[in-house]
């Protein structure tokens, strides 16, 4: 248990936090290893069924960011995406696995630090949580 | 599938970028033990010549139909390699990319065990992903040749004179009830002496002859629709309700200096900003014989935390002007650092040092305290506090975001910064575009700029525009949403969700999207009940392929 | 279309617990449209399971499918023949029209619901669903402007608004209209307001539910 890494899955959109993830990089902002990003248009394309997806493929965590509230480059993607993410804690709460394993975020394209920040924020939240009741991280 | 999958990775060292930090030649053999890869290829530097050619002929050589670079982001290499496998005879979307640098090498060069770790599942989830790439083609759209300059100030009217230059048509629009914007308020510009108000008349005369700008003043643009080549803006001025169609769009919005309330007991008399120094210095009003500069007013501070640029060179231009007016006059800069970059505006800071401007450094701790007639300082050098004679206080403040910045910014669909500064794609790779296509931008509306800096990128702005304004038609590609009509339950998920309104029902009352419309964002794809809205560019399956390899 | 939700997980799961094979089958029809038991809310359901099954530390073969119309024998025949061997359960994300026309044509096969069928409503909004018929076997929306006052009265009541009818709101709730309220609003604005002069009689409820199952035979379609 001490040594557990957890494993975090991120649906990061191409306008702005995988921008701001490529920010993070060229500024050299050290954060822990433990994410896989996945790169989508919008968070708007992201589906419960996804999130549900990394989390049985062994993710202990999953979160999506997006385009800060407002400014999502496809006007209303981030915001379909905070319900969705919404859905898929209701979802996991039914199964009796903690909500807190999925999470949304909202980030500029600017905001290389947040980006680190989230990406440290998730891995502790996680590592607290524990690993997934799924079982499949063998990293312990 | 009808043909074998045959997958090539290359891996990038990127010089020591990646390399310094990740072993590349575990990468490589990890990568050859993944399901369809049939070659594996390192690379110095997969983005040179070599390592594109590489590309090319291991396609030709090991018949690959998938192509799969470990390397930088993609968001600036994509296109480079897209091109090397159109090039050697695959669809470039039959590509993908993984991010082992920005993402990975620079960001955990501590932990080098994990780092390798994660470069390696990060691999395997793009081999994972690229067995489910589909092709995608392109196809054409007609390219309206005008463009649309929003605002008129210097930056704006000399895009708009460039592309009219071009013989392109151009929509301008201004807020206020005349064109010029923030010149209009300036004495000279710097370093070339140049009477802000002749530089002014002088474009509103070009663009009055210039037949083919289209000027509107006080307008306020309300809403845009369309793409790249082929938008739709329509504008209210004086009035009346205008929609033109333009092929290409160039912000312009500027930005005006902060009004220092409350800060250094301003209150436009007896202590001023820059720019009502300006004004006063234009008309030949200015009588004080002791005036003392303060730097940095509201800016680099934790609620305003960027550097203006331009305001040490206001200064040192402003303290110089006074000098040839009244050489006894007594100037003062109080600066934190002063930024007065290149040879011209370097040679300037000497001048005013020669001609008596004095300069005295602060810091936020101690900052100067302004009292009746004096300037008290703490100045470094004497280790002590001292008071300066001050007739005249003058503030420099900073360039900060027009109001109406977020309205433009949500009717274009494009960023703008915490400061609400209109944000470029890449700093450097396009420092004036928008991530959206055909959009552009220039001057004070991006960050505070000189009057040569609004020029030269209102120019380039310009130049950017003309490269889709000069085609007839250009090429789209097919990274849109498509219904599987066979599929479709008619329950019109997708057209209440698309923020574009592109979905809607056909006469066989199945859900259509169009694809010159279609903006790839994927909402309705996530959304549809019936998974009938199919994606080639980003599909479920491609999506599900990662998340399966996320676990080794 | 008739409208439904999927059960709580805690009931379908304790429903499934001794199933180690299950089909989940979706229906392309009303609840694709309601969002309840369409291709999506299909592999949203087997994944559940599967991640529930896992925490326990058991596993489970789940099969995915949907057909186009799951109360027509002919669209769901098919298909179970295909899949035949390889489930034990069914559980089924249509309406229990579907669920028991599965039951009917495979007298063999256990079939269980995954859904709650609601009502018979109109979409609102993109997520929104309200009941609006209750399919009595006796429409009066001729003589009530559209309106049902079936649905949509507390009372049902048949000739005007009772009592309880305040400011617009139906008693029970400042939230629900007065459907009698609407009815009036609606008959003087289409200029019929006298329809309502004729008195209407008792209402034939033998058509309704309430009489046990109905049938309709169309002779001109049978064979």
């Amino acid at each position: 248990m001490n040594n557990f890494e957890p494993l975090i899955a991120v649906f990061s959109c191409h306008y702005c936090s995988y921008a701001a993830a490529d920010l993070a990089g060229s500024s050299r902002i050290q954060y822990p290893p433990n994410i896989r990003v996945i790169k989508i248009p919008c968070t708007g394309r992201v589906s419960v069924n996804h999130i549900l997806k990394a989390l049985e493929c062994g993710a202990d965590g999953v979160y999506v960011a997006g385009c800060l509230e407002g400014t999502c480059h496809f006007i209303s993607g981030n915001f379909k995406a905070k319900q969705r993410v919404q859905y898929a804690k209701n979802l996991l709460s039914e199964i009796n696995m903690e909500p807190e394993r999925v999470q949304m975020y909202f980030m500029s394209a600017a905001e290389g630090a947040k980006f680190a920040n989230v990406a440290k924020e998730m891995t502790e939240t996680i590592r607290e949580l524990g690993p997934s009741p799924l079982g499949q991280n063998k990293s312990e | 599938m009808e043909t074998e999958l045959r997958i090539g990775v290359f891996v990038c060292h990127c010089g020591i970028n990646i390399a310094g930090v990740l072993d590349i030649e575990d990468l490589c053999e990890y990568a050859g033990t993944l399901p369809n890869v049939v070659t594996v290829q390192p690379n110095l530097f997969t983005c040179a010549e070599t390592g594109t050619s590489g590309i090319k002929n291991a396609v030709k050589e090991h018949d690959l139909n998938r192509v799969v670079v470990a390397a930088c982001t993609p968001r600036t290499h994509e296109p480079i390699f897209r091109a090397s496998c159109q090039e050697a005879g695959i669809n470039p979307y039959f590509f993908e990319m993984v991010n082992i640098r920005e993402h990975c090498s620079w960001v955990h060069r501590h932990d080098r065990e994990a780092a390798q770790g994660k470069a390696r599942d990060l691999i395997r989830m793009a081999v994972a992903r690229a067995m489910f790439l589909e092709p995608i083609e392109t196809f054409k759209s007609k390219v309206e040749p005008r463009a649309l300059v929003i605002g008129a100030g210097i930056a704006g009217m000399s895009s708009a004179l460039a592309l009219a230059g071009e013989g392109f048509d151009v929509t301008l629009l201004e807020k206020k009830a005349e064109m010029g914007g923030l010149l209009r308020d300036l004495h000279k510009v710097a370093p070339s002496e140049v009477g802000a108000g002749e530089l002014v008349e002088q474009k509103v005369a070009a663009i009055k002859q210039e037949g083919r700008i289209q000027c509107f003043t006080s307008a306020t643009l309300e809403e845009v629709s369309g793409y790249v080549g082929n938008y739709s803006a329509t504008f209210s001025s004086n009035g009346n309700t205008h929609t033109h169609k333009v092929g290409a769009i160039i912000v312009a919005t500027g930005g005006a200096p902060l009004k220092p309330m409350g800060l250094y007991n301003y209150d436009g008399k007896r202590v001023i900003t820059q720019s009502e120094l300006e004004t006063k210095l234009k008309s030949g009003k200015l009588d004080a014989k002791s005036i003392v500069m303060i730097q940095c007013v509201g800016a680099r501070i934790p609620e305003r935390n960027y550097c203006s640029r331009i305001c040490c060179m206001v200064a040192i231009k402003n303290s110089l002007h006074i000098k040839e007016i009244a050489k006894d006059a007594k100037v003062f800069v109080l600066y934190r650092d002063i930024q007065a970059y290149g040879v011209e505006n370097e040679a300037l800071f000497l001048k005013a040092k020669e001609a008596g401007v004095r300069f005295i450094r602060y810091n936020l701790e101690s900052p100067p305290v302004v009292g009746d007639g004096n300037v008290e300082i703490y100045h470094p050098a004497m280790g002590k506090e001292v008071p300066l004679p001050a007739e005249l206080v003058v503030l420099s403040t900073p360039i900060v975001a027009h109001d109406d910045a977020e309205s433009v910014s949500r009717i274009l669909k494009v960023p703008v910064n915490e400061y609400r500064f209109f944000l470029e794609a890449h700093a450097k790779l396009s420092p004036l575009d928008f991530a959206t296509n055909g959009i552009y931008l220039c001057g004070n509306a991006h960050y505070p700029a000189t009057v040569r800096e609004a020029i030269s990128q209102a120019l380039g702005a310009a130049s950017r525009a003309s490269i889709i304004l000069s085609h007839d038609a250009i090429e789209r590609v097919g990274t849109v949403a498509r219904v599987d009509q066979e599929l479709c339950s008619s329950c019109f998920a997708c057209v209440k969700v698309c923020p574009y309104q592109v979905p809607h029902m056909d006469e066989g009352g199945k859900a259509m999207i169009e694809p010159m419309q279609c903006q790839g964002c994927g909402i309705c794809v996530a959304e549809c009940p019936a998974e009938a809205i199919q994606f080639g560019y980003v599909s479920d399956a491609q999506i599900m392929a990662a998340c399966e390899a996320l676990c080794a | 279309m008739i409208v439904a939700e999927r059960k709580p997980m805690e009931e379908i799961l304790s429903m499934i617990e001794d199933a180690n094979r299950i089909l989940v089958l979706g229906c392309r029809g009303c609840t694709t449209v309601c969002c309840a038991g369409g291709p999506k809310e299909v592999q949203e359901l087997a994944t559940l399971i599967r991640m529930n099954r896992k925490q326990k530390g058991t596993t489970v073969e789940t099969l995915e499918a949907s057909n186009e119309l799951q109360c027509e024998p002919q669209s769901v025949g098919p298909l179970l023949e295909k899949l035949a061997d390889q489930f034990d359960v069914i559980l089924s994300m249509a309406c229990g029209a579907g669920v028991q026309t599965i039951v009917k044509s495979f007298p063999d096969v256990r079939v269980l619901p995954a859904l709650n069928t609601n009502f018979i409503g109109m979409a609102e909004e993109h997520g929104v669903w309200t009941e609006v018929c209750v399919a009595c076997g006796d429409c009066l929306l001729g003589r009530t402007a559209g309106i049902c006052p079936m649905t949509r009265c507390a009372k049902q009541l048949l000739n005007g608004p009772c009592g309880g009818s305040m400011k617009g709101k139906c008693e029970i709730s400042k939230d629900v209209d007065c459907a009698w309220q609407l009815i009036i609003d609606r008959l003087t604005r289409l200029g019929r307001l006298e329809v309502l002069e004729e008195i209407y009689p008792v209402k034939d409820w033998s058509a309704g539910w309430h009489r046990g199952p109905q049938k309709i035979v169309r002779e001109d379609l049978t064979s």
